[in-house]
């Protein structure tokens, strides 16, 4: 299986391949091979052109792109075959998934004929065959009712389903590889689990071999047996799994493997004071209006879905909280309700003692002053046509702490502080990166010297390393400003590495609160379990694992 | 996500300036140069009678020709930009303002102001634009002046309905949660955060929209119910020109051509500023 070695010809071969968009070079001379029945997983952080390798492969780049270099498939080099030649292979030949199944879907067709298109095009299948072939792949990719579903046009599969049906219409062909291009991104942590043991079990029993680009080393590290790891268009390095995450030899893979989210403590967890409770939220509950009809205000709002039922919380001085659940478990609903920005339907939020929500004016002022939040995207969350420095400094002339002039050098200051170079302050957020977007929005919140800071999913959509970085500095600015934070996070792992306490949300409900590595080493609620389960862990330095690695699943 | 900053690299390096801009820019730098001079460098009084010379055909004495009652084509085309370009800015500043603080409002708080304005729109789209601003000067009666507030009573749900649609993606994005949770007042969230986001596209719609109201202006001077004659208008001069057009065809020719290169260069204005706008934001 695992086999450079074996004498076996390569099913895959990509020798010195290079793609460049003008004079910029995407990928340079990346070489790599897959034997067939292997799982090949291609790390990187984003614009390390795994995508790009894998689209040149599949000779779905845009037409500006150039690529050089030998793709072999079975010997027949790709890269000299016709446009119509190529339509035989794709499909056929190589299947691709893609990170975002919906907009791969149309939405207008049924899911079963869309599985059922490629095996009637390429095996040239009646219509009512290919459309019983369908059936059996989505019973085979573990979609329930596949009768029923293969007539459910896609609007009416969760995205972990819709997955699972382009897996369906990739396979249907019986391709020899399968390309999958971060298919579990997109997904919570528990259907990313399950997509990663289909895969895995795809690959054991029908022997279909893989190439899986991921950003994810866990994931990579879970179902790979072999592994290249890209940064900046090149191969940094490459060998078995095992080999690269034990024994690495390249810098930047070690940094990888040590921003891992869980591989490293920040030490928070063991602060042991316990202020008095700053933060104190009872009975919670939050629903909005859905289906809003033409008379849904006459009507009353009978049809109303509840985001959060009934949460209790409390956050003392100085801790460190954490919220973690799967999206639409109400974590950001909660976030919201905090600072203000929605109006819960029932119970209370108190900041010392005081009722958040009976506060207006010149009080309310004070509470913004108090409380602070960073949200999740980095970009979105700046104006884009402010620069960075102007976006710092406004909040803090807008309260009247300091003129203008001197907001401006308090915002100098705070910039410094997220450890900005000067030379960026007056840039547009365009054109900074993720991370460096994610310290001006932090910088931002910190300028009104807040004493609660909700962080809703900073990191989320940073790469690895970056978010090893900014939670390094978030843990930096609560020592050396004495914060009270809430963390707000999908990753479990993270949270358990960085938080004192966490509390569990499923469906708008706690399920589990509690110490923070009490709660991920023995989990008591059911779903937590699954949550601490499903966690695409690397394997520890001490147990090596086999070449096929041990399933630690609880699905 | 893997994509973005590939993609950002590849990007051919931003042209600030398209070809069409420059273009643009000197159409209508000259009109309004003309606009501005025209008493200086019209040769003749525009509206000086000289029966002994009518209808004479474009010459060294009269570059463009005479009209039936012998007035000087030339100095009339040249008096005509200034009523023109003048006709351009009133028929489009006034539904600019109105529908920009109307869409902002209604597109930011919501609630029954948003809807009652949404239903105004609604009534006003469902008929021609033409037809409406028709109507209006039928019943004011015609004039320039009525035709522009015609203009702003129908103008403004176009801009309206805009800036809006903006308003309304802007609203939710997370840099005006923020500006909320900073304790921003909304007046500042209004103007320093909404508005600069959501106004390109509009200045965009608005040069376009220029072209539209000196054509429609042109129109209604040609149908009697704009600029009034004598008043040296094209549309005007169209209108007077065209029993004579067998015989003199520069009566017409003239203002025609003149109100085609100024509508050229608002619509390439228009164009080159949708595409900076389009590019601003990601450069």
């Amino acid at each position: 299986m695992n086999g450079l070695e074996t004498g076996k010809p390569p099913l895959l071969e990509v020798k010195d391949l290079s793609v460049s968009f003008g004079d910029f070079e995407a990928v340079k001379t990346v070489s790599f091979t897959l034997q067939p029945g292997e799982i090949l997983g291609i790390v990187g952080e984003s614009g390390s052109g795994k995508s790009v390798t894998c689209r040149a492969v599949m000779r779905l780049l845009t037409g500006a792109a150039r690529a050089q270099g030998k793709v072999a498939l079975d010997g027949q080099d790709l890269l000299a075959l016709g446009e119509e030649e190529l339509c035989a292979i794709r499909g056929r030949d190589i299947g691709m998934i893609f990170q975002n199944p919906a907009s791969h879907l149309d939405p207008l067709r049924r899911i079963g004929q869309q599985v059922a298109a490629p095996m009637i095009r390429h095996l040239g299948l009646g219509r009512r065959e290919g459309l019983r072939r369908a059936v059996k792949l989505l019973e085979d990719v573990g979609i329930r009712e596949p009768e029923k579903r293969a007539r459910s046009y896609p609007h009416e599969f969760s995205g972990g389903m819709k997955q699972r049906a382009m897996i369906a219409a990739a396979i249907g062909c019986q391709p020899k590889l399968l390309i999958a291009d971060e298919p579990t991104t997109a997904l919570d942590v528990t259907v990313q689990a399950r997509i990663l043991q289909l895969l895995k079990e795809l690959n054991r029993k029908t022997g279909l071999a893989m190439i899986l680009i991921s950003h994810d080393l866990g994931v990579v590290a879970d179902i790979c047996s072999h592994v290249v790891v890209m940064r900046n268009g090149e191969v940094v390095e490459q060998g078995p799994i095992d080999d690269v995450i034990n024994r690495p030899r390249h810098a930047y893979t070690k940094l990888l493997i040590d921003s891992q989210p869980g591989r490293k403590t920040y030490g928070t967890a063991d602060r042991p004071d316990r202020g008095a409770p700053l933060l104190e939220v009872e009975n919670l509950s939050v629903s909005f209006s859905s289906g809003k009809g033409l008379f849904g205000g006459l009507a009353g709002n009978s049809n109303s879905f509840r985001a959060l039922d009934g949460v209790d919380l409390t956050i003392n001085a100085g801790e460190t909280v954490g919220i973690v659940g799967e999206s639409g478990s109400g974590k950001s609903t909660l976030a919201r309700s905090i600072i203000r920005l929605n109006t819960p339907s029932g119970g209370a939020i108190r900041l010392d003692g005081q009722d958040v929500g009976a506060l207006g004016g010149e009080a309310l002022t004070a509470f913004r002053r108090r409380v602070q939040m960073v949200f999740q995207n980095p970009y979105d969350s700046l104006n884009p046509r402010l620069t960075i420095a102007e976006a710092v400094a406004e909040p803090i002339w807008r309260h009247g702490l300091a003129d203008r002039k001197a907001a401006q050098k308090e915002a100098d200051a705070l910039l410094e502080m997220v450890e900005l170079p000067r030379s960026l302050r007056d840039r547009k957020p365009r054109q900074l990166s993720g991370g460096q977007c994610q310290r001006v929005g932090l910088a931002r919140a910190l300028a009104l010297k807040p004493q609660l800071l909700i962080a809703d999913e900073i990191t989320s959509a940073l790469d690895v390393t970056t978010q090893a970085q900014i939670l390094e500095l978030l843990v930096k600015l609560q020592r050396e400003r004495s914060l009270t934070l809430l963390y707000i996070s999908h990753d479990l792992s993270v949270v358990s590495s960085f938080c004192q306490r966490v509390y569990v949300f499923k469906a708008g409900r706690i399920v589990e609160e509690g110490v923070a590595r009490q709660v991920l080493s023995t989990p008591q609620d059911p779903y937590t379990q699954a949550l601490v389960g499903s966690l695409a862990r690397l394997p520890s330095l001490q147990t090596t694992p086999s070449a096929e690695p041990v399933s630690i699943h609880a699905t | 996500m893997a994509d973005t900053p590939v993609l950002a690299q590849i990007a051919p390096p931003a042209r600030r300036i398209t070809p069409t801009m420059p273009v643009a820019l000197a159409i209508l730098f000259g009109w309004l140069m003309v606009a501005l001079t025209a008493p200086l460098i019209a040769p003749y009084d525009p509206d000086a009678i000289d029966i002994v010379n009518m209808l004479s055909p474009p010459g060294a004495a009269h570059w463009f020709g005479t009209d039936q009652v012998g007035r000087d084509v030339f100095s009339r085309v040249l008096y005509a930009s200034r009523v023109d370009l003048l006709l351009c800015f009133a028929g489009v500043l006034p539904p600019l303002l109105i529908g920009t603080t109307i869409g902002l409002l209604s597109g930011y708080f919501g609630g029954v102001v948003d809807n009652v304005f949404m239903r105004i729109y609604d009534l006003t789209v469902a008929f021609p634009f033409f037809v409406l601003v028709l109507a209006i000067v039928g019943v004011l009666g015609p004039g320039l002046l009525n035709f522009i507030l015609a203009l702003a009573l129908v103008g403004w749900v176009s801009y309206a309905r805009l800036v809006r649609a903006q308003v309304l993606t802007i609203r939710e994005s997370e840099y005006i949660q923020a500006a909320k949770c900073l304790g921003y007042p909304p007046r500042a969230i209004l103007s320093h955060h909404v508005l600069p986001n959501a106004v390109g596209p509009v200045i965009a719609y608005a040069v376009s929209d220029a072209v539209l109201v000196m054509l429609a202006g042109a129109s209604f001077g040609f149908l009697g119910l704009g600029a009034q004659p004598p008043l040296a208008e094209w549309g005007v001069m169209i209108a007077d020109g065209q029993a004579f057009v067998q015989q003199a065809w520069w009566i017409c020719l003239f203002p025609g051509l003149a109100a085609i290169s100024l509508g050229l260069g608002f619509a390439l204005l228009g164009d080159g500023l949708g595409q900076i706008q389009r590019r601003g934001v990601t450069a």
